[in-house]
């Protein structure tokens, strides 16, 4: 027989910069792995396997999991498996472990993801290594290059201002400043964000992610295995992947976000999802450069196309409104690397085990939507759904 | 583990296809050519088409592919373009394992987990060895052992060294025991080695980390292997091969924070094995098991893992590594592609009906420590 | 390794590879040392530059050729301001670039854009601008004997 997957623990850290931050990548590490156990009320030793994400580019470290993963106070013998698929690797990680859960061969898996940037000083060259080698890596790119082709696009097709851009950018900032997890906590202003140093246009230094330190770790256990634990678990309803071409230039269309767009159709099929904006309680999207953010919701089809900002601007995409987005702030405050990705998982599944921080929480959440997105060009989308596995309220 | 769910038997899966690249020294290719060999190969024999496949699992390393997110080179090469795919840094066996576990839980029908290794480089012999070591020296902490020089290399040799003086290992043993296994190996197409050698010859191959020579070391190959796997209902309709999984495991042994890796190297794979056992429903190996292909990367490893297994010590040698496994052919990543594949047919030919079969494999990129260890169970079908 | 502060220790990468070109790129290469840009195709209808080996969406070998003129339309670019260690000078401008015939997008240098005035410069280059390729003086089978893309009147 197999088993469903449930989310019945998670952890997370304080954020801060490198430069900040006086726990080492282990230590941070310890914290989140044993967080998530104390909010499941789980023991160490009841643990079957981690699993883990590296970027080891940017990390410095070959498969630094083998190790780290026996500093981490749960024994010398716990199997590790390593996953890396750049950016997304935090989506994948519970996935994987969904899957290992399901099949029945395990019935409790750990989901880990580390400060994957902390130590590289100079992230931007690091991630030029994963700008196609030969082809396209000779050409200057560094993550926030290969994003602003997007952000280009999309400016030209729906007339858009920087003044717009800025408006995403001061609803992430406004949101984080809530969040006691979140590592950008101050509010800006629109002319904060468009009078910002430009990186490479039309992103400005406020419209990219910071480079933060903080370690999550997420519990996935079998439905069946949960019931002895104390937390109340969310279903991992559907869960799913896609992937764009390998060569920047192989994408259609720049202005929208196709390959994600395909896969909500398919994540939304497995999840019996018909209507997302009324489905859905709550959604925490991956936007680690400002345009993303409302590419990403018109593609999941929780707005019209050209439409994002304008769902961005409103009271129903906040706290309290009808469909509250990335009430974590988003990467666009806090992004940890494969912590950062793992993150809109950890925050999705929180909500809907009624346990997320109060200043940020969605009362009586029944379903949500998490995402991720990375790679270069940001090649890869992932996607999940979680349901409630309480009665509604 | 929650009691009920370890008395849960595997859902079996089978091996619709299994196809390989050649395996070269080098390969003048870059690595997502030989990913789509493989892959569509092992497609094309099964008649499946890569639209039918629910998930592709890739097991390559950034550091050996020459480029961070390697994986993004990848993913299409395996079938994933707008598809369910990602990539795992360990041995083949691990995605084996990964795609057998979608299918078991009900999530897709037809999987792919393709193993590819040909690091980018274009050095040969002993500067070969030298970059694959600095690779593996990354793969150590920066504080403490990447600093004294650790590499999966020294971990062989002082784990060689352990059994000698703890364990009443002999030299003679070794290079005895080396010398079987490549002249075993040597009639294979397959092999990297093909001459019969003799202790005497292995003993004065080049010295690499002491007491092992070049010769006790894995026969390092290039290339890739993608394995297909099926449900049962989808299977009956394809063109599959004759080997259905019936148990996996996995296990990863200590770091340098105990010496469990020098005393009991075999330990993440007894883990490993047991796990597959229970799986299968096989309660006593020795009694069941009539035929295994596992990975030892040196002659002073054998004993341990083999024992690690639990099959039985009296099975003939033409049921214990009839491909002379990793001193013939030892492809990297995609090693746990390979013994199965070796397995597979064998099962096939119908020699040890009644009988399951073991596939074991292990990564070295940290040599002894860090043991990543994969078991299957599998059977004729 | 030296110590730099109290809480980190310095660490270094010095990793050199020889990545393999293979047949494919080989070709797209060689092609670049005569002048001459080489796209792909024969998997589906689609055209690849640079080329691959496969079409990833029928996942069948694309096995013909053909030269493109080197002409295209400007889809979409960036100006970068800030680089990063080890990368070129900014500011410089890179474009995706759809070549006449092809069906994904060249990623290359834009060269001839007026870096004075920031806000200007997507007018200086609208969507669908045409330009064309400009080679380089010394070539040796590398992306960059195509020295850059410049606006094509």
């Amino acid at each position: 027989m197999a088993y469903q997957a449930v989310v019945a623990g998670v952890g997370i850290t304080e954020a801060t910069s490198p430069r900040k931050q006086t726990h080492s990548f282990v230590e941070l590490c310890q914290q989140a792995a044993h967080a998530a156990l104390e909010h499941a009320g789980a023991s160490p030793d009841s643990l079957d396997a981690i699993v883990v994400g590296d970027i080891d580019g940017f990390e410095g470290t070959v498969l630094g999991a083998k190790f780290q993963t026996r500093q981490l106070g749960l024994g010398s013998d716990i199997p590790v498996i390593v996953v890396n698929t750049g950016g997304t690797t935090g989506g994948n990680l519970m996935q994987v472990a969904a899957r290992m859960v399901r099949s029945g061969t395990h019935s409790r898996v750990l989901c880990l993801g580390g400060p994957t940037f902390f130590g590289a000083q100079d992230l931007q060259a690091a991630i030029n290594t994963n700008s196609p080698m030969i082809v396209e890596q000779p050409l200057g790119m560094g993550g926030f290059h290969m994003g602003a082709f997007a952000a280009s696009a999309y400016q030209a097709r729906y007339d858009i201002k920087l003044e717009d851009f800025a408006a995403v950018v001061v609803a992430d900032h406004t949101k984080a400043s809530k969040n006691p997890f979140a590592h950008l906590r101050y509010t800006v202003t629109i002319d904060d964000v468009v009078n910002g140093t430009p990186l490479s246009s039309p992103l400005t230094q406020p419209m990219v992610c910071p480079v933060s330190t903080s370690a999550c770790a997420m519990l996935v256990t079998s439905r069946q295995s949960a019931q002895t634990l104390r937390t109340s678990p969310a279903l991992i309803k559907a869960v799913g992947t896609s992937g764009d071409p390998y060569l920047g230039g192989g994408k259609g269309d720049f202005a929208a976000m196709e390959n994600l767009a395909i896969l909500a159709r398919r994540v939304y099929a497995m999840a019996d999802i018909r209507d997302p904006y009324n489905d859905f309680d709550v959604v925490e999207v991956f936007a680690p450069y400002a345009h993303m953010q409302p590419m990403q919701l018109e593609a999941l089809q929780l707005c019209e196309a050209g439409k994002g900002i304008e769902f961005i601007r409103s009271a129903e995409s906040h706290r309290g409104g009808s469909l509250p987005v990335n009430l974590s702030g988003g990467p666009k405050c806090t992004n940890a690397g494969v912590a950062g990705e793992l993150a809109p998982y950890i925050y999705v599944a929180w909500q809907i085990m009624g346990d997320a921080p109060e200043e940020i929480r969605v009362e009586n959440a029944q379903r949500g939507l998490a995402h991720g997105t990375g790679g270069t060009f940001f090649q890869f989308e992932n996607l999940a759904v979680f349901e409630s596995t309480t009665e509604s309220r | 583990m929650t009691d009920s769910q370890k008395t849960t038997r595997f859902q079996p899966v089978h091996v619709a296809g299994i196809a390989t690249t050649q395996w070269l020294p080098e390969h003048h290719a870059v690595v997502d050519e030989l990913v789509y060999q493989a892959v569509a190969d092992a497609l094309n024999s099964a008649s499946l088409s890569r639209h039918e496949v629910g998930l592709t699992i890739t097991s390559s390393m950034d550091v050996y592919d020459g480029r961070s997110i390697s994986s993004g080179l990848t993913n299409s090469a395996s079938g994933g373009y707008l598809r369910d795919s990602y990539r795992l840094e360990s041995d083949v066996g691990t995605a084996i394992i990964a795609a057998a576990q979608a299918i078991s839980a009900g999530d897709v029908d037809v999987a792919v987990a393709v193993g590819a290794y040909n690091p980018e480089t274009a050095a040969r012999d002993a500067e070969r060895r030298a970059f694959l070591e600095q690779l593996s020296n990354y793969a150590f902490d920066a504080h403490f052992a990447r600093p004294v020089a650790m590499t999966a290399q020294a971990t062989y040799g002082l784990h060689a060294v352990w059994a000698m003086e703890k364990q009443g290992l002999t030299l003679d043993q070794l290079a005895q025991l080396a010398a079987r296994e490549i002249t075993v190996a040597s009639t294979s197409a397959r092999s990297m080695r093909t001459s019969v050698v003799g202790p005497e010859d292995v003993l004065a191959s080049p010295a690499v980390s002491w007491p092992l020579t070049e010769l006790m070391l894995p026969a390092y190959s290039t290339g890739a292997a993608a394995v297909v796997l099926a449900s049962p209902a989808r299977a009956a309709r394809a063109n599959s091969r004759g080997a259905v999984i019936t148990g996996l495991g996995h296990g990863t042994g200590s770091y340098l924070e105990t010496d469990e890796w020098l005393r009991d190297p075999g330990a993440s794979s007894a883990r490993a094995a047991r796990a597959a056992y229970r799986g299968a429903g096989i309660v006593d190996a020795a009694a069941t098991i009539g035929l295994v292909e596992f990975t030892a990367p040196t002659p002073s490893l054998y004993e341990p893992i083999l024992a690690a297994l639990g099959v039985d010590k009296d099975l003939s040698p033409a049921s214990i590594n009839p491909s002379g496994g990793a001193a013939g052919n030892y492809p990297g990543l995609a090693n746990g592609a390979l013994r199965l594949l070796e397995v597979v047919e064998r099962l096939e030919q119908g020699n040890h009906r009644g009988k399951s079969a073991v596939v074991h494999s292990v990564d070295t990129i940290t040599g002894a420590t860090v043991l990543d260890s994969t078991v299957l169970v599998v059977e004729g079908a | 390794m030296t110590m730099t502060s109290p809480n980190t220790q310095h660490v270094h990468w010095d990793l050199d590879y020889d990545i393999h070109l293979g047949e494919t790129w080989g070709r797209f290469m060689d092609g670049l040392r005569d002048k001459k840009i080489y796209a792909n195709t024969g998997g589906s209808g689609k055209v690849y530059v640079p080329p691959m080996a496969f079409c990833e969406e029928s996942f069948r070998p694309n096995d013909t050729w053909v030269e493109l003129s080197g002409e295209g339309d400007l889809e979409v670019f960036t100006v970068v301001w800030q680089g990063f260690r080890g990368g070129p000078k900014p500011p410089y401008a890179i474009g995706g670039i759809r070549l006449d015939g092809a069906d994904t997008l060249l990623m290359h240098y834009i060269v001839g854009l007026d870096f004075s005035d920031p806000a200007g410069i997507r007018a200086q280059l609208p969507q669908g601008s045409r330009v064309r390729a400009v080679w380089a003086e010394e070539r040796s089978g590398q992306i960059l004997d195509i020295a850059y893309f410049e606006p094509a009147i």
